[in-house]
């Protein structure tokens, strides 16, 4: 890895967030009202470095960096900071920033896993349905995350309403019916994307006569898609909304973070070999 | 030509000697015409509240000559004939600009950090500035004084939050549902408190109404005067499940709602959001619904010690506010001075002068 690398300005970037989250401790404990242009301020240098990786990435193979996991993890995390740093353009929303780095770190650390960055010329997908399967995936996850960032807000708004603190009334935070709302509705448009995805995904292994129920890694999408499917099913027909559907958006996100990684290392078609 | 303040407060004199001292708006033009032409001020505008009643005045006079002459105004127009001591304060400059900004930003209000005084200052500020008594000092200084208000307001925590029980219950309704159109509440004991509550979130954009007291004619009445409609108080329950907000502040000795009364009624509710603030004592809702998903239960002195924070906040919230109205001040008065090398005789004159 040289200096001024891809990788190394990603990594920066990840340490970045990382500072971030570590400040954003300190928000939290303030009521997330005081030095949030401070966290802005990291957040930005995070999404310079990032943005540099994606582009030294972009230049390097001449297309678009999104056609292995750890490019498609970049991309999600930085289309996750991007979001970020254009809401807090408003100040009043700037502390949305204190929940999303920690996500952007989680996503960051994921990324830089060994074995996700491989070349991707030996990737079995090509052309337009590779495209199509990757963006929707990816917008599935980053739709994930913001819902699991939403439910963190909701998780935190909740719990100092029940113990009368007094940051709850003195945040800028959101009331928390709208953040269930928002939660609950990045969480079925992430649902959505991932069932496009799955439907791509099977149309395409069939047609190249893939043993497409047989991948670990597409067995793991399908447990995924069925968890979430659970918690809408949970949320809209057995009224189990407000904190319980917080913390599955929660876990939801933090199971997808956790367990890709192994999941495609698994997979022979996600797995190319280098 | 300096600015100088004359006047009583709360911090300083009893009710019964402000309100002798108080001015009736109708007759301030009068005053103010009898005040800038007996020559102990030049432009002058005259501040009567319920907590203060003050005269700012701009004066060509040497501030001991101002200051006795605006006492000896103050006493003859009410006739007061006693002697006065330290129930009235004068202020030259620059104190007398830091008074005026404080005073602004409510920073010298009983309740600090309120808001109604700048209403009332800037009222007090236009009749004198229609009756032609204010001149290019005290518009100046009241212009700076609101701009300085803002400023405050913007930049500090001085007036935010509520500090009264009424206005942190509507804050916290604020905090948990997206919008407060539309949300029906219920007022179950018709009491002072829980009606300010009420109509704090009428005003915020609550829409029903229903109110339940065991004497029905006061529910009756107090639902008139909210726009809403009164229910018997052994129906309340059945009118719960489209209910998002509870005022409870009945003098029942014993809890109105308790866990097991309000679980199945959550069930029936299919767990929407409910906020339950118990205003009375001895308190009407037990304690324990507060560890059901969804309800937010806040009692009386839960409310008070929100609103007690956010007075410490304004309170912490003062040095700040004080260092800045210092340099607003030293900005005005620096505007005011000739720049360096021209003296006043050197000036060209301009006009009448």
């Amino acid at each position: 890895m040289s200096i001024g690398s891809d990788k190394l300005n990603f990594i920066v970037a990840v340490i970045l967030y990382g500072v971030s989250a570590i400040y954003s401790i300190f928000i939290f404990r303030k009521g997330f009202r005081h030095d949030n242009r401070i966290n802005y301020c990291l957040l930005l240098g995070g999404f310079l470095f990032h943005t540099a990786a994606l582009f030294q990435r972009g230049f390097s193979l001449n297309r678009c960096p999104i056609h292995n996991l750890y490019e498609a993890t970049t991309f999600i995390g930085w289309t996750m900071v991007t979001a970020y740093l254009c809401l807090g353009l408003w100040s009043r929303l700037r502390f949305l920033g204190a929940f999303a780095s920690p996500v952007l770190l989680a996503v960051g650390v994921f990324a830089l896993m060994p074995g996700l960055d491989v070349k991707s010329e030996t990737m079995v997908f090509s052309g337009g349905w590779l495209s199509l399967h990757v963006a929707l995936f990816v917008l599935a996850y980053a739709a994930f995350g913001l819902s699991c960032v939403a439910g963190l807000m909701y998780l935190t708004q909740e719990h100092d309403l029940k113990f009368h603190k007094f940051r709850a009334v003195f945040s800028l935070m959101p009331p928390i019916q709208r953040l269930e709302l928002v939660s609950g509705r990045l969480l079925v448009t992430g649902f959505i994307l991932l069932t496009g995805g799955l439907i791509v995904s099977a149309l395409f292994a069939r047609q190249m006569n893939l043993r497409f129920a047989a991948d670990p890694k597409i067995v793991w999408s399908i447990f995924v898609w069925a968890l979430y499917l659970a918690l809408i099913i949970m949320r809209w027909k057995f009224s189990q909304g407000g904190r319980r559907f917080a913390w599955g958006a929660v876990f939801g996100f933090l199971f997808v973070l956790l367990t890709f990684w192994g999941s495609s290392l698994l997979s022979p078609i996600h797995k190319p070999t280098p | 030509m300096a600015v100088v303040v004359i006047g009583l407060s709360h911090h300083t004199a009893p009710v019964t000697l402000r309100e002798r001292f108080a001015f009736a708006e109708a007759r301030v033009p009068e005053i103010l015409q009898n005040l800038c032409s007996s020559g102990a001020a030049d432009e002058a505008v005259i501040l009567s509240t319920c907590n203060r009643v003050e005269i700012y005045a701009a004066t060509s006079l040497d501030e001991r000559n101002a200051f006795a002459k605006l006492q000896a105004f103050l006493a003859s127009i009410h006739d007061y004939r006693d002697p006065l001591g330290d129930e009235i304060y004068t202020l030259g400059e620059p104190q007398s600009l830091h008074h005026l900004f404080k005073v602004a930003a409510g920073l010298d209000s009983m309740v600090l950090g309120e808001t109604e005084i700048l209403g009332q200052l800037k009222k007090a500020y236009d009749l004198s500035l229609q009756h032609s008594h204010t001149g290019a000092v005290l518009n100046k200084a009241f212009q700076k004084a609101f701009n300085v208000a803002k400023h405050l307001r913007t930049e500090t925590n001085i007036q935010r939050g509520s500090v009264s029980v009424g206005s942190v219950a509507v804050e916290l309704a604020e905090k948990i549902f997206n919008a407060l159109d539309d949300r029906h509440v219920m007022v179950i004991g018709a009491g002072d408190t829980s009606e300010k509550t009420a109509r704090a979130l009428l005003s915020r954009g609550a829409r029903s109404i229903i109110v339940s007291n065991r004497s029905h004619e006061r529910a009756v009445a107090l639902a008139q005067e909210l726009g809403g409609r009164a229910v018997h108080f052994e129906e309340w329950a059945a009118e719960f499940e489209k209910i998002d907000i509870v005022i409870s502040s009945t003098s029942a000795p014993h809890y109105v709602l308790d866990r097991a009364k309000l679980e199945p009624l959550m069930h029936r509710r299919r767990n929407r959001a409910l906020l339950l603030i118990d205003i009375a004592v001895p308190r009407d809702i037990e304690p324990e619904v507060n560890f059901l998903e969804n309800v937010y239960l806040y009692n009386i002195d839960d409310l008070q010690a929100i609103a007690d924070d956010y007075l410490k906040q304004r309170k912490d919230e003062i040095a700040r506010c004080e260092a800045i109205i210092t340099e607003k001040a030293q900005a005005l008065i620096g505007s005011r001075r000739p720049p360096a090398g021209i003296t006043p005789s050197a000036r060209p004159a301009f006009g009448h002068e």
